[in-house]
């Protein structure tokens, strides 16, 4: 190894980022040649030399003037740390947290060079675990559906958990239709589109409203209810698209001492 | 002096919009405890010190979105029209609801009257309003009414005089800063277009709502126009992202938040004793699962049985004087003098007239049914129940209304099917229409029936007509939803009112309006067509030739113009069982379906009869029945329910669908139906029998 004393040591973010990039450029194209990098990286061959000598310096390249580039050992190892480090930060902001892909490119560069040791492994293992263990899945898949979050309205995040419940079959979330005769429940989402849900929000349905299942038809369809103080007649499939938290039975309460 | 000004009335459905109407106007018109009455608008007047005021009644919405064509009806008035005072009826029992219709409202830009009806149901549930709060709130006068007992309505046409006077002023409704900003931002677009700066808010809220109808408006507009259109895509992109929930639900949560707002502020008491708790009892007992359907069934029966056996008497009656004005004429004549003259009122005039008003009593008994079924609120009970089979078969419970008016009358009939708001709902509904027997077939059954079947089939034939032809109608609608007019579905989301008392006043002027517009008919149409059958009956004379037997000669009738116009169309009609001479009253049908009637009244009466005048509609069933069996009767009312509608029905369908094709493919296909069914039931039944 090289005794003499080198002005600097560290790697640099910059220097990560080259290593980086050389990393992917060997892996793609089994060589690394300098123009490469320049392209890659969208900088001019002038700043490229230093950087490369620097790195052949720290012994995790080899570099000689006019020939391909390759990682040594060392190179390769803290490379492919760096890079897989990379990876998973891109992952959490494009593919979990549902960013564009530009912008998690662009904030995973951002803060890749700057986590520790043990704050990676923190990540690693959470991310094993939602992509492994079943529930950690569909919490996945669930966020996803409530993209619109937004911290300003938490009122919305309420709505969305509503559905989250809806979806791990919450016994108490249900939909209209499926309440019994003499029932009642306060709404949380009105779905579908159109003249049908319109005229469901004229009538004062909206999330919120208190509404009670009077009788069905003599046929099963449609039902009557019960809506701030007036009576409405509906079809299921109407009553289908009206989700609401069913009362707790009122027993359950007198129950306790 | 003579001014005048123009004032619209808008409402939920059932507000009791078009009593305050009646009250404001003192005109007669339909109203019923059943949302959707009002299906056109309507007009009125009333003078009070030197001003003339315009009244429009306008079609009941819940709110001004573009979905129905009766809320782009309402749209139209309270936006475009721009009246002079915008009356809002609001039924106070339901005020929070009733109100976003209101803030709605406020948005147009319109001097805005807040009439608080059903006052007296609200004061007897509990509920207290601070009105001079509300006013001072609002800005604008508000009055306390009771529709039908007429009280407040003074009070409220003093308030219309007063708003008409006063400036168009800013509206005072507060959305909440989010939505209020994204308005002003559109409505800086708006205004560099020439729309009216009063509806720039209306305007600007539409477009943020994406509403087709005003996008294309502005789209026009061009330049600023379509700046105004990018503007709302913006700001609506910006609150459904900020929100988490559609534009629709943010809005329309908006305008509830005012509503909220103005009531915390103005409610000093709610409504805490259950007015309604009487009515759901009723209902617990007239629509639950085991008596719902007996209990409507047995209600329909009795219209029909008050219609047929209590209508017999008075028709009685009716038969009597006009047999005993048609022999005092007789008696009276100078004999030998004028006697074509003579002839014409006595058979022309009196046999056709009077074979018309003799069904008043029946007319008059079928509305009283109706009339009692929609002002109590049974009628949307009977829409909750028939649901089911209506959807089954390709309508919509709301095609009930129009099938059950059309028991009336086919007219008002496909007038009601305005408030469906699907096209292809409502166009089934309008073709199948006619299916429904009106109260013009009425007295053809009641002349047919008693002349072929014992009195004690009677009741049971009549019921077995009109449920062939809902039957019919049934599977034609769903023959036409799943070949013509296949395709989406509307929402049957309808309000059921409580039950309420019928008064007096709403159930008689209704029967006098329609027992009007039945004898008008008869006094017009069917005398006209009455004097032109006995003209066309009576001429040209037959030759007296001398030298062949009495025997063989041809009947007077026959030699006549409609005897040769029956005699040509007989080879297609004999198939059916039918003559020349009913040949010829069908032919009459076509302009009202009552003429038929008269005009076996006239041809009798010319035919056979000509040396007794006793041409009354008893001996009328004697000689039909002498003439035909029963089982040419029964294919003669089948044709007679099915085919050719009449000539108003056929105008009011081009009217309605917006063009012949659907006038035309009514008229001829149910007369092509009504051929084959009569045709295949008399062929069955000659054989058979």
């Amino acid at each position: 190894m090289n005794a003499e004393p080198t002005p600097n040591t560290e790697l640099t973010n910059a220097l990560e980022d080259y290593l980086e990039t050389i990393f992917e450029l060997v892996k793609e194209r089994k060589v690394a040649r300098v123009k490469d990098i320049v392209k890659a990286r969208n900088v001019k061959s002038a700043s490229v030399i230093p950087a490369l000598r620097r790195l052949a310096d720290l012994g995790l390249i080899h570099y000689t003037k006019r020939e391909s580039i390759d990682l040594t050992e060392t190179g390769e190892a803290t490379a492919r740390r760096i890079y897989s480090r990379h990876k998973l930060l891109v992952r959490l902001f494009r593919d979990f947290l549902g960013m564009p892909a530009e912008l998690a490119l662009q904030d995973a560069c951002a803060m890749e060079h700057n986590l520790s040791d043990a704050g990676v492994d923190h990540l690693v293992r959470f991310f094993e675990f939602l992509q492994s263990c079943p529930d950690g899945h569909d919490f996945i898949e669930r966020f996803k559906g409530c993209t619109l979050v937004n911290a300003e309205s938490p009122q919305d995040i309420a709505t969305c958990c509503a559905k989250l419940a809806l979806s791990q079959n919450d016994p108490n979330i249900i939909s209209l239709r499926q309440l019994k005769p003499g029932q009642g429940g306060s709404v949380i989402r009105i779905q579908g589109t159109g003249a049908i849900r319109q005229r469901i929000l004229d009538m004062g349905i909206m999330p919120e409203v208190h509404i009670q299942l009077e009788r069905r038809s003599p046929a099963g369809d449609p039902l009557w209810v019960r809506v701030q103080n007036s009576q409405l007649s509906l079809r299921k499939k109407e009553a289908d698209m009206i989700l609401l938290r069913r009362d707790v039975p009122a027993a359950a309460n007198t129950n306790a001492p | 002096m003579s001014q005048e000004i123009r004032v619209a009335l808008a409402g939920n459905p059932n507000s009791g919009k078009t009593t305050i109407f009646n009250a404001l106007t003192g005109s007669r018109q339909h109203v019923g405890n059943y949302p959707g009455v009002t299906v056109e608008k309507r007009t009125g007047t009333f003078e009070m010190s030197g001003t003339r005021v315009h009244v429009t009644d306008l079609p009941g919405t819940y709110s001004l979105s573009s979905y129905s064509p009766e809320e782009v009806v309402a749209q139209r008035e309270i936006v475009d029209a721009i009246p002079d005072v915008m009356v809002v009826v609001v039924d106070s029992t339901t005020l929070k609801r009733s109100l976003v219709l209101l803030a709605q409202i406020m948005q147009t830009g319109d001097r805005i009257v807040l009439c608080l009806n059903m006052a007296d149901e609200a004061r007897t549930a509990g509920q207290k309003l601070d009105k001079p709060a509300l006013e001072t709130l609002l800005g604008f006068p508000v009055v306390e009414t009771v529709g039908h007992k007429g009280q407040g309505i003074s009070e409220l046409k003093d308030a219309i005089l007063k708003a008409s006077q006063l400036e168009r002023a800013p509206s005072r409704l507060v959305l909440g800063e989010r939505l209020d900003t994204a308005l002003a931002a559109i409505t800086f677009h708006i205004a560099k277009t020439d729309i009216p700066k009063a509806t720039h808010p209306w305007h600007a809220v539409k477009l943020l709502l994406d509403d087709p109808l005003y996008v294309d408006r502005l789209m026009e507009k061009k330049g600023p126009g379509k700046r105004a259109v990018q503007q709302a895509a913006l700001e609506r992109k910006k609150l459904e992202d900020l929100s988490g929930e559609d534009i629709s639900l943010f809005v329309t949560q908006r305008y509830y938040g005012f509503v909220d707002g103005l009531l915390r502020e103005t409610l000093l008491r709610s409504a805490h004793i259950d007015t309604r708790a009487l009515s759901d009892r009723i209902d617990a007992f007239v629509v639950n699962k085991v008596a719902g359907i007996p209990v409507f069934l047995l209600v329909m029966y009795a219209i029909f049985w008050l219609t047929f056996t209590v209508g017999e008497y008075p028709m009685e009656w009716i038969e009597n004087l006009f047999a005993w004005s048609g022999d005092a004429i007789n008696g009276a004549w100078p004999a030998g003098k004028l006697d074509v003259l003579r002839s014409l009122i006595v058979d022309g005039i009196l046999a056709g007239v009077g074979g018309v008003v003799v069904f008043l009593p029946n007319i008059i008994l079928l509305f009283l049914g109706l009339a009692v079924l929609e002002d109590t609120g049974y009628m949307a009970r009977a829409a909750f129940l028939t649901d089911r089979l209506m959807h089954r078969f390709g309508l919509h419970g709301r095609s009930f209304i129009p099938m059950i008016t059309g028991f009336g009358c086919t007219i008002p009939g496909i007038m009601a099917t305005r408030t469906m708001e699907n096209e292809k709902d409502r166009l089934t509904t309008m073709l199948v229409l006619p299916l429904m027997s009106c109260g013009a077939r009425l007295p053809i059954w009641m002349l047919l029936i008693p002349a072929f079947f014992p009195p004690e089939h009677r009741a049971s034939m009549l019921f077995g007509i009109y449920a062939i032809g809902i039957v019919l109608a049934f599977l034609l609608a769903l023959l036409l939803r799943s070949t013509l007019l296949r395709g989406e579905e509307a929402p049957f989301v309808m309000e059921l009112p409580p039950y309420r008392v019928p008064t007096l006043r709403s159930v008689v002027g209704r029967i006098i309006d329609r027992s009007g517009a039945y004898l008008k008919k008869a006094g017009t149409i069917i005398l006209a067509i009455s004097m032109l059958m006995w003209l066309l009956t009576s001429y040209p004379k037959p030759p007296q030739a001398t030298d062949v037997p009495a025997a063989q000669q041809p009947s007077a009738l026959e030699y006549s113009i409609a005897g040769r116009i029956g005699k040509f169309i007989e080879p297609a009609i004999a198939p059916l069982g039918f003559d020349w001479k009913i040949g010829v009253a069908t032919l009459g049908a076509f302009a009202a379906k009552e003429v038929f009637v008269s005009q076996l009244g006239v041809i009798y009466a010319m035919d056979d009869f000509d040396e007794d005048d006793d041409e009354d509609i008893g001996t009328l069933r004697d000689a039909l029945a002498r003439d035909y069996t029963p089982l040419v009767g029964f294919s003669l009312m089948l044709f007679l329910l099915i085919a050719t509608p009449c000539m108003a029905t056929v105008a009011i369908t081009r009217r309605e669908s917006g063009s012949w094709k659907w006038a035309f493919l009514q008229f001829f296909g149910l007369t092509a139906i009504a051929w084959v069914i009569s045709f295949a039931f008399f062929q069955i039944g000659s054989l058979l029998l």
